[in-house]
């Protein structure tokens, strides 16, 4: 149907219009072909202004069933080429070409019978006549339908851009205008408010959030540089942060009931526990990474997968965990495997550990603080 | 990956000037567009084709006041990749 514009008419085009050779022209259009799968794949989104956007985008796993056994399958999940056009080429594209294609069907309609696309319009008023949720919309619908004769419908579909009402004067418009518009109004104010007043206690209990998260860093800080005082040894410096805030705030006192409730369903460690590791944590420091470390243990396996050329960890964690934060424990199980985290070898077999939910669970302090642990180690290994 | 550096990029593979490769670069998105306007379909060899598309019209319900409405048909741009990029792609 549609002509086309083939590689070497571009290539032609280009060399002529740009005032280059054609060999210049040539090298460039390879270059574009190969740089830009190369981009797409080290950076995942390349703009090109004047053009739009490709971008790598990944499309979650989804369960669906198989048509000839009717069994659940589930269909993994992959990456695709996406486009996004520049806002002036979408305008162009939506504006310009529509003329002429909407000509082509103006065309196409004038030669149909009227009375098949009066009845096409009929079907369509009562297929929105169905779907009213109140039974005098539908008695107000099929009023206005048979009031209208029918040879009037096709007019307005003939015209799809010149008429406005095309739309009008069959379907709801004009029922809602004339019939429910009080009724509308009734009902829809106090929805607006509720979401109003839904969005105003969102705001403040977001900006309370915020209040506390600050409060809390420039409280912990003061703690940590208080302790390391107090201690005064080198080599701690480091590891008290991160991996053990939560102990010190219990230490402090700050505010230990909440933080009891979030550690009796984690593990149920009791408070002087952890009070103990934190007192051997800061006599040594090497040895908390260790004994961390085989606190690591994983519900299972959910698969062993070789690493593919361009893909990375962060993407391997989104694919089998919905999120790129998760790749720490890749890192984790792998760490045998290679020596730098960012470079991989193609091929090499990542295994993928089952993660329990409370390794996944982004609002425990615990979880945040192991995986914060874990990619400190990751990248202590990048160069 | 800005513009800026995808032609940084070009310029390397290509062995064209930074500025050479901006400007064929311009004029080839040039071309893509007026031969989009003319209806003509972009054929990107090893990459895939830019085309229009039509979308066609169709009821729509709004979300929060249940009106319903029919979205008017548009056209749309639309990147068809080929089927090795797509493979090349998808398993990232």
């Amino acid at each position: 149907m549609a002509e086309k514009l083939s590689w070497t008419e571009l290539r032609r085009t280009l060399a002529s219009r740009a005032g280059v050779s054609e060999k210049k022209a040539s090298a460039f259009l390879n270059a574009f072909q190969a740089q830009l799968i190369e981009a797409l794949k080290s950076d995942k989104q390349v703009k090109i202004n004047g053009l739009g956007t490709f971008r790598v985008q990944a499309v979650a796993p989804r369960k669906s069933v198989d048509v000839t056994t009717g069994e659940e399958i589930v269909i993994e999940g992959y990456n695709k080429v996406a486009f996004t056009p520049e806002a002036g080429v979408k305008e162009l594209v939506e504006s310009q070409t529509f003329n002429s294609e909407k000509e082509d069907t103006v065309m196409n309609q004038e030669n149909d019978p009227i009375q098949k696309l009066g009845a096409q319009a009929n079907e369509i008023v009562d297929l929105l006549g169905d779907l009213g949720q109140s039974p005098e919309k539908n008695q107000s619908e099929q009023a206005s339908v048979s009031q209208e004769p029918a040879a009037e419908e096709p007019n307005p579909f003939t015209f799809p851009q010149q008429e406005a009402p095309y739309v009008a004067p069959t379907f709801t418009m004009p029922s809602y205008a004339k019939e429910d518009d009080d009724d509308d109004i009734i009902v829809q104010k106090p929805h607006g408010e509720e979401s109003h007043k839904l969005r105003n206690t969102l705001i403040c209990l977001v900006l309370l959030l915020l209040l506390l998260l600050v409060g809390y860093f420039f409280f912990r800080s003061q703690i940590t540089g208080f302790i390391n005082s107090l201690i005064s040894s080198n080599d701690s410096e480091l590891l008290i942060a991160p991996a053990d805030s939560a102990s010190q705030d219990m230490l402090d006192g700050e505010d230990p009931n909440a933080y009891e409730k979030s550690l009796i369903p984690e593990g149920a460690i009791s408070q002087e526990q952890i009070l103990a590791e934190f007192l051997e944590a800061s006599g040594d420091g090497s040895d908390i990474e260790r004994s961390n470390e085989q606190e690591l243990t994983y519900a299972g396996w959910i698969t062993e997968e070789p690493m593919h050329e361009a893909s990375r960890l962060a993407w391997m964690s989104k694919r089998y965990y919905g999120a790129k934060i998760y790749w720490p424990y890749l890192f984790d199980t792998n760490r045998d495997r290679f020596d730098d985290p960012n470079v991989i070898e193609v091929g090499t077999p990542i295994r993928v550990p089952k993660l329990t939910a409370a390794q996944r669970d982004t609002t425990n302090a615990q979880t945040i603080a192991t995986i914060e642990r874990l990619r400190q180690q990751a990248e202590a290994r990048m160069r | 990956m800005l513009t800026k550096e995808f032609i940084g990029l070009l310029s390397e593979a290509s062995g064209l000037s930074k500025k050479e490769a901006e400007h064929l670069l311009t004029t080839q998105n040039a071309i893509i567009r007026e031969n989009l306007m003319a209806g003509k379909v972009i054929q990107l060899q090893g990459l895939g084709a830019l085309e229009v598309k039509e979308r066609k019209a169709r009821a729509i319900v709004h979300p929060r006041t249940g009106e319903r409405s029919i979205s008017p048909s548009k056209n749309q741009l639309v990147f068809r990749p080929v089927a090795n990029i797509k493979d090349e792609i998808k398993k990232i």
